[in-house]
């Protein structure tokens, strides 16, 4: 730990790849590269000569001939290295959806059936190995490959009951989202914590007996002979045994389901509180920025049903949707994943509480800004749940984005717009004097220059495009 | 270096599990194919017909 890390190349070494020996992953220029150690080399030809390598599932891959010299990276000298296919946007399973977290897992458990025809095996199971393109899961660790041993159990079983079963079975059993408790553990949730969530009943329902309380039973009792045990186990397991418990596990997982609350689906639909005029040129308004340039990453704060998501990829090369509430996303999730989208990334984050970083030094996963600075921020009917929900003063939330140093497109409902009216009823008079117009106007007059403003029809809700002040 | 262990702890308990739910698996998965066979033989279920052919490639723009 402490000698490479002063090695020049570690600046660029992903700080979330350490954990696995055999492959490092870091960065130089643009690209992403993986070192390999002899032992991940052999694995890595195993897995070229097995065809998966081309599966449009798992990330591109090639080998990288003009590798640098990368002395200490890895505990073996590096005996190879490999050059993937860059994901534009990285995101973590605790920002994902129902859907994707479910998606991710049949993914896992697929290429894991697949390895396993091959005489593979991957030797983990992290949804943090899983990336999204758009709506579409990557595997993105190809040094999860590996060649199956005689005898060897499913190494990665208890991660994936850890990381995928569980908070799945939390949510679709429990209706209780997943993402607080991977946001809150980076190695997921533990047998007996499990347990301790399910009622009785719960153990009638399918894969709960022996995934939940058989498991946390078992681990109590055989955790103090951990040597004797693996002797054992490999006398008498058998590939097809393997087999078996993938197979059944992806019957549990594919069974699993959630769906949002009622209103959501209504909300979905029909598209929001203000008239057809203004709505038309909303779209109009964003549509016109959104094709004045080529932008590179927008992020689309506040996104509920995507529906500006989708204007700004209009000329957009990745637009990042991300909104609080887990409802809206999982429904876009789906519309995208059914249309084979790849340009809109879906996410579910309160951006008063955004993903910070995790793990060991904080670093393993990265905080929301450390993953790529977006050229343009669309803020739309956002700031007022912000200011008066979340109750981040106005000023705090326009220095925020301007620290981005993106365009922005932002829209201001005033004190007059019924959904404010509804969110300052409950508050006491007086509260939120900072809500208002021209101190608004002031506010992002000082941090940015205001391009355009427009004021909808209705009177209440005003857009603005404004560009980063340079300085 | 004969390194055969996983980096991941496949933890004991999980890995006797394999063994109980595997073993169960797989008689269930004997089970069904000989169930499957001998309904066959009784004539009671039909050989699965052969997949539908997949639908003409319409022509792209």
């Amino acid at each position: 730990m402490s000698s490479h890390a002063q090695t020049p190349a570690s600046q660029d070494l992903e700080p979330g790849s350490f954990r696995d020996p055999e492959s490092r992953v870091f960065y130089a220029g643009d690209e992403v590269y993986r070192a390999l150690s002899p032992d991940g080399l052999s694995d890595f030809e195993a897995l070229r000569e097995s065809g998966l390598l081309d599966d449009e599932r798992v990330v591109r891959t090639e080998l990288a001939e003009d590798a640098a010299a990368l002395r200490g990276l890895l505990v073996h000298e590096p005996a190879a290295v490999l050059r993937h296919e860059r994901i534009p946007f990285v995101s973590y399973p605790y920002e994902w959806t129902f859907s994707m977290l479910k998606d991710a897992a049949l993914l896992q458990l697929d290429l894991l059936l697949a390895a396993l025809d091959e005489e593979l095996v991957l030797k983990d199971s992290t949804p943090y190995n899983v990336q999204f393109r758009g709506a579409r899961p990557v595997f993105v660790d190809v040094g999860s490959f590996e060649r199956i041993r005689e005898g060897e159990p499913w190494v990665g079983y208890r991660q994936f009951c850890m990381l995928y079963l569980y908070p799945l079975l939390l949510q679709s059993l429990k209706g209780v989202p997943f993402q607080p408790w991977l946001r809150g553990s980076i190695d997921g949730i533990r047998p007996a914590e499990m347990r301790g969530l399910l009622s009785f009943r719960d153990r009638f329902r399918r894969g709960v007996f022996t995934n939940v309380f058989l498991h946390a039973r078992l681990e109590a009792r055989y955790a103090d002979r951990p040597e004797q045990t693996k002797q054992e186990v490999k006398r008498v397991f058998k590939k097809e045994l393997f087999v078996a418990n993938v197979r059944k596990m992806r019957k549990v997982v594919d069974r699993l389901s959630w769906d949002p609350p009622e209103g959501v689906w209504t909300a979905y639909g029909e598209r929001n509180t203000y008239t057809d005029e203004d709505a038309r040129r909303k779209d109009e308004f964003v549509r016109e920025v959104a094709r004045s340039r080529d932008w590179t990453l927008v992020w689309d704060i506040g996104c509920n049903n995507g529906r500006y998501s989708r204007i700004a990829a209009e000329g957009a090369r990745t637009v990042v949707a991300v909104d609080a509430d887990p409802g809206p996303v999982e429904l876009l999730y789906r519309d995208l994943r059914s249309e084979g989208g790849e340009r809109i990334l879906p996410l579910t984050m309160n951006l008063a509480d955004p993903s910070p970083g995790l793990g060991w030094r904080g670093l393993e996963r990265r905080a929301l800004p450390d993953r790529g600075s977006p050229d343009l921020v669309l803020a739309l009917a956002l700031v007022h749940h912000v200011a008066i929900s979340a109750n981040v003063p106005v000023k705090e939330f326009v220095d925020w984005l301007a620290s981005l140093g993106a365009a922005i497109v932002i829209e201001f409902p005033t004190r007059e717009d019924p959904m404010v009216k509804k969110l300052l009823a409950p508050k006491r008079e007086g509260l939120h004097p900072d809500y208002e117009l021209d101190f608004f106007e002031r506010t992002l007059n000082d941090a940015f220059e205001v391009e355009r403003s427009e004021r909808l029809e209705s009177g209440t809700r005003v857009l603005y495009f404004a560009r980063p002040k340079r300085g | 270096m004969s390194n055969v262990l996983a980096y991941l702890d496949p933890g004991s308990g999980s890995m006797i599990l394999q063994i109980i739910a595997g073993g169960v698996a797989a008689v269930a998965v004997t089970a069904k194919l000989y169930w499957g066979r001998l309904m066959k033989f009784l004539r009671i279920r039909k050989d699965e017909p052969e997949a539908a052919k997949a639908e003409p490639a319409r022509g792209s723009d």
